[in-house]
C-alpha cells in the first residue's frame, strides 16, 4: 500500500507503508581458552565448555565450521617441529562432556538453538557445548614438560 | 506575487492560500507522506532511523495542532509484522522540517500543543518531520526476514 495524504478537516489522516527486511545472522559467544596443564598421558584429556550460539532465522538453525591452526586447518597443537593432535566434538545443548565429531573445515549442519538473544543474556545463559579431547596415544607422544599450543576457529552460519 | 501583509500572515498561518485552502481556515492537514523503506538491515545490532519531512497544515489561530500515530499492530501499537512474528518500532514527531529525532510519540495517544512555525505548502513544502526508529536490540531479537506494517498520522484541531 503507498502513502496516503490527509485532506483538509477538522481532522486529517494520513499514512505510511513501513517495511524492512531483517538479514540472516548468527554469533557464537561464550568460548573460554582450553589449558591441560601436567596431563597424565595414560588416559586421555579432555575439556568440556559451555558456550552460547545464538540464530535469528525462523528455525534458530545453524551450522558449525571448526578450523585448527594446523597444516590445512588441522586440529593440531605444536610446539615449533613438534606437533600433536586432539579432536573436537560439538553439542546443541549444554552441559555435554561429549558430542558429535567435528571434521576441520567441514560444517556440521542442521542444528539448532534455543538462545534467546545473541548474548544469552537472558535464559538459556548457554545453549551448546564444545569438547574437546587429546587422545591417550597422542598424549603418550608428546615430549614431557614441554608446552603445545594452538588455536581453534569455529565460525557459526544461520541456517 | 503575493503582498508583504498576506506573506506574513501566510507565515504565521493566520492566513491559507485561496487556492489550496478555501474555506476551511480553522482545518488542519497532513501531506507530502512518503513510505519508508529501511531495505535489509545487516547491521542489527544498531537503531536503524528514517526520518521524512511533511506538511503539517493548520488554520488555527497560532497554527495549533494536535498530532498522534497508530500503528498496525494489535490495538494500534508500532509494530511490524512477517505474518507470525511482530517487530516493535519507534515513533517520534517534530514541528519543525529536516529533524532526525523529536518528541516520542505513544500509539494512539495525541501528543498536544504542536504548533505550525511556518505554513506549507505554499512557503514551503513540508515544516514538521516523522521520525521512525527501530532499535537494534528488536531487530536483533527479530527472526530474520521481511517485516511490513502501516503508521497512521492523525492531525486534529487544538
Amino acid at each position: 500500500m503507498a502513502s496516503t495524504q490527509g485532506t483538509l478537516g477538522t481532522t486529517s489522516t494520513g499514512s505510511i507503508t513501513i517495511s524492512v527486511s531483517v538479514a540472516n545472522r548468527a554469533q557464537i559467544t561464550g568460548l573460554s581458552d582450553v589449558t591441560f596443564t601436567n596431563i597424565d598421558p595414560a588416559t586421555a584429556a579432555s575439556a568440556a565448555q559451555n558456550n552460547c550460539v545464538w540464530s535469528n532465522t525462523a528455525t534458530k538453525g545453524y551450522s558449525i565450521t571448526a578450523t585448527g591452526s594446523g597444516t590445512s586447518g588441522a586440529f593440531t597443537l605444536a610446539n615449533g617441529p613438534l606437533t600433536v593432535p586432539y579432536s573436537v566434538q560439538w553439542s546443541q545443548t549444554s552441559g555435554q562432556s561429549t558430542g558429535t565429531a567435528l571434521t576441520a573445515g567441514t560444517a556440521l549442519t542442521g542444528l539448532a538453538t534455543t538462545a534467546a538473544n545473541p548474548t544469552c543474556s537472558t535464559s538459556p545463559s548457554t545453549t551448546s557445548s564444545l569438547v574437546v579431547t587429546i587422545s591417550a596415544p597422542s598424549l603418550q607422544s608428546m615430549v614431557s614438560a614441554t608446552t603445545y599450543t594452538g588455536s581453534l576457529t569455529l565460525l557459526v552460519t544461520p541456517q | 506575487m503575493l503582498s508583504a501583509r498576506l506573506a506574513i500572515l501566510l507565515a504565521l498561518g493566520l492566513a491559507s492560500p485561496c487556492v489550496t485552502m478555501p474555506a476551511a481556515a480553522q482545518g488542519v492537514q497532513i501531506s507530502n507522506l512518503s513510505d519508508m523503506g529501511f531495505g535489509l538491515v545487516t547491521d542489527i545490532g544498531s537503531d536503524q532511523v528514517q526520518a521524512q519531512s511533511v506538511c503539517a497544515y493548520s488554520g488555527l489561530l497560532g497554527g495549533r495542532y494536535i498530532v498522534t500515530a497508530l500503528g498496525s499492530g494489535a490495538g494500534g501499537a508500532f509494530t511490524l509484522s512477517n505474518g507470525s512474528a511482530t517487530l516493535p518500532y519507534e515513533v517520534q514527531w517534530s514541528p519543525s522540517a529536516g529533524q532526525t529525532s523529536g518528541t516520542n510519540l505513544v500509539a494512539g495517544r495525541p501528543l498536544p500543543g504542536q504548533t505550525m512555525l511556518l505554513s506549507c505548502p505554499v512557503l514551503q513544502a513540508t515544516n514538521a518531520s516523522l521520525i521512525v526508529i527501530l532499535r537494534g536490540i528488536a531487530l536483533s531479537a527479530a527472526r530474520s526476514g521481511s517485516y511490513t506494517g502501516t503508521l497512521t498520522v492523525i492531525l486534529s484541531a487544538n
